[in-house]
């Protein structure tokens, strides 16, 4: 290679080092912000002002869904297994909404620590398999509750 | 080695030497489309929880994993571009970025349909969806660029100066549903057992189509890099000869 490309070259990968280096740090910065929600740890824990617009994200707690018999009202609470935030929604829920399904609500906290969701969206996770894979996998004891990891706490 | 790479960079020894790879490309290609495409929509069985829906996976990943590629392919040739001055390289680079944003826009608008129908939502500003939309916008800024700048060589280098940049955001994209919390789920890993999340019922299929659309991508890159060739040697005395001889 002649000199001048080499050093050309040379100026390149540097620049494309520098960059990524420094929009890498500005993304760890801003994670955050970044996150698209809460864990229910988080909100529980007061990390979440009152009123604040916010999305939480996490496990419907099973046998906690409780729908009013003449409206839309629907109770839940949702959970990292940790702890677990009541929401309240009035409103249709996602097909793949159901008790032990992931999902992100969008919303407020109250005072009493109740979570008022305006919207409730499904989150699933990368496991597919028909339901006879699923089923067999049930008989034998395998853990396939698909849990997405991300709606559960961080081990530590 | 060296004799090779500035052969390559020969337009019209690419041009004959791709006219002869092109079937080689188009039979496998339509082949695979058309046992993919069956498969995925008659014989693949519905999933657990998202049933029929779970086909539009068989359209989404493909065109999404092979839009990533794109970026890293632009800024190859712009390298090549900026430090060798090769002409067939800014070629390939020119049309990559037209292609590249349908492909971005048949995984976003693929990706939408079936986040309509199982999420709730069309649309949510998570890490995966956003880098997304953001490569869409690159390749627009980088074909906007090259048509503002009226000098061909002008525009090769400012181009290939944008796309090595835009390839950072290839990383972001890949691992944005790692790095942060996303509605967006992870990506899958595949098992080789029947009894097993993802079985090979679920990802031969998908394979299948994921080779299809990558023989889609090369047929569609050579096939316009062919016309470009044409279109900026059309004062050479062998692209004279191949039209008269037409």
């Amino acid at each position: 290679m002649k000199p001048h490309r080499r050093k050309k070259l040379g100026i390149i990968l540097f620049i494309a080092a520098g960059l990524s280096v420094s929009i890498g740090l500005i993304l760890y910065a801003m994670s955050q912000n970044i996150n698209l929600f809460y864990t229910p740890t988080q909100v529980a824990q007061g990390e979440v002002g009152v009123g604040q617009q916010i999305r939480i994200g996490g496990m419907v707690k099973e046998g906690s869904v409780v729908s009013a018999s003449d409206s839309l009202l629907v109770r839940f609470e949702t959970t990292d297994y940790v702890h677990a935030v009541p929401i309240e929604y009035e409103g249709i829920l996602p097909d793949l909404f159901r008790e032990g399904q992931g999902i992100v609500a969008e919303g407020t906290v109250d005072s009493a620590g109740v979570f008022h969701a305006s919207r409730v969206l499904a989150k699933h996770d990368e496991n597919y398999m028909s339901q006879e894979v699923k089923a067999a996998l049930d008989a034998a004891g395998v853990d396939t509750s698909g849990h997405p990891t991300s709606l559960l706490p961080p081990e530590s | 080695m060296w004799l090779w790479f500035s052969k390559l960079g020969s337009p019209k020894w690419f041009y004959e030497l791709s006219g002869k790879w092109l079937p080689w490309l188009v039979i496998p290609m339509a082949m695979l489309l058309i046992v993919g495409i069956i498969w995925a929509l008659l014989f693949v069985p519905p999933d657990y929880q998202q049933g029929e829906t779970i086909r539009i996976m068989y359209i989404h990943v493909p065109f999404a994993s092979i839009s990533l590629a794109f970026f890293p392919l632009m800024a190859v040739a712009g390298t090549i571009t900026l430090v060798w001055k090769m002409k067939l390289a800014d070629m390939v680079a020119k049309v990559a970025a037209p292609l590249g944003a349908w492909f971005t826009v048949l995984a976003l608008a693929s990706g939408s349909i079936w986040g309509s129908d199982i999420w709730g939502t069309w649309w949510i500003w998570d890490g995966r969806l956003t880098s997304m939309l953001l490569q869409f916008f690159l390749l627009i800024g980088v074909i906007s660029l090259r048509s503002a700048l009226e000098d061909t060589d002008a525009a090769a280098k400012a181009c290939a100066v944008l796309s090595i940049v835009g390839c950072i955001n290839v990383f972001v994209i890949k691992y944005s549903v790692d790095w942060w919390n996303t509605l967006h789920q992870p990506s899958s890993s595949f098992s080789l057992s029947d009894e097993a999340p993802n079985p090979p019922e679920v990802w031969v299929p998908l394979v299948i189509m994921i080779v299809a659309v990558y023989l889609f991508f090369a047929v569609s890159l050579i096939l316009s890099t062919r016309n470009e060739i044409l279109v900026r040697e059309r004062r050479a005395q062998w692209v004279q000869e191949l039209v008269e001889a037409k």
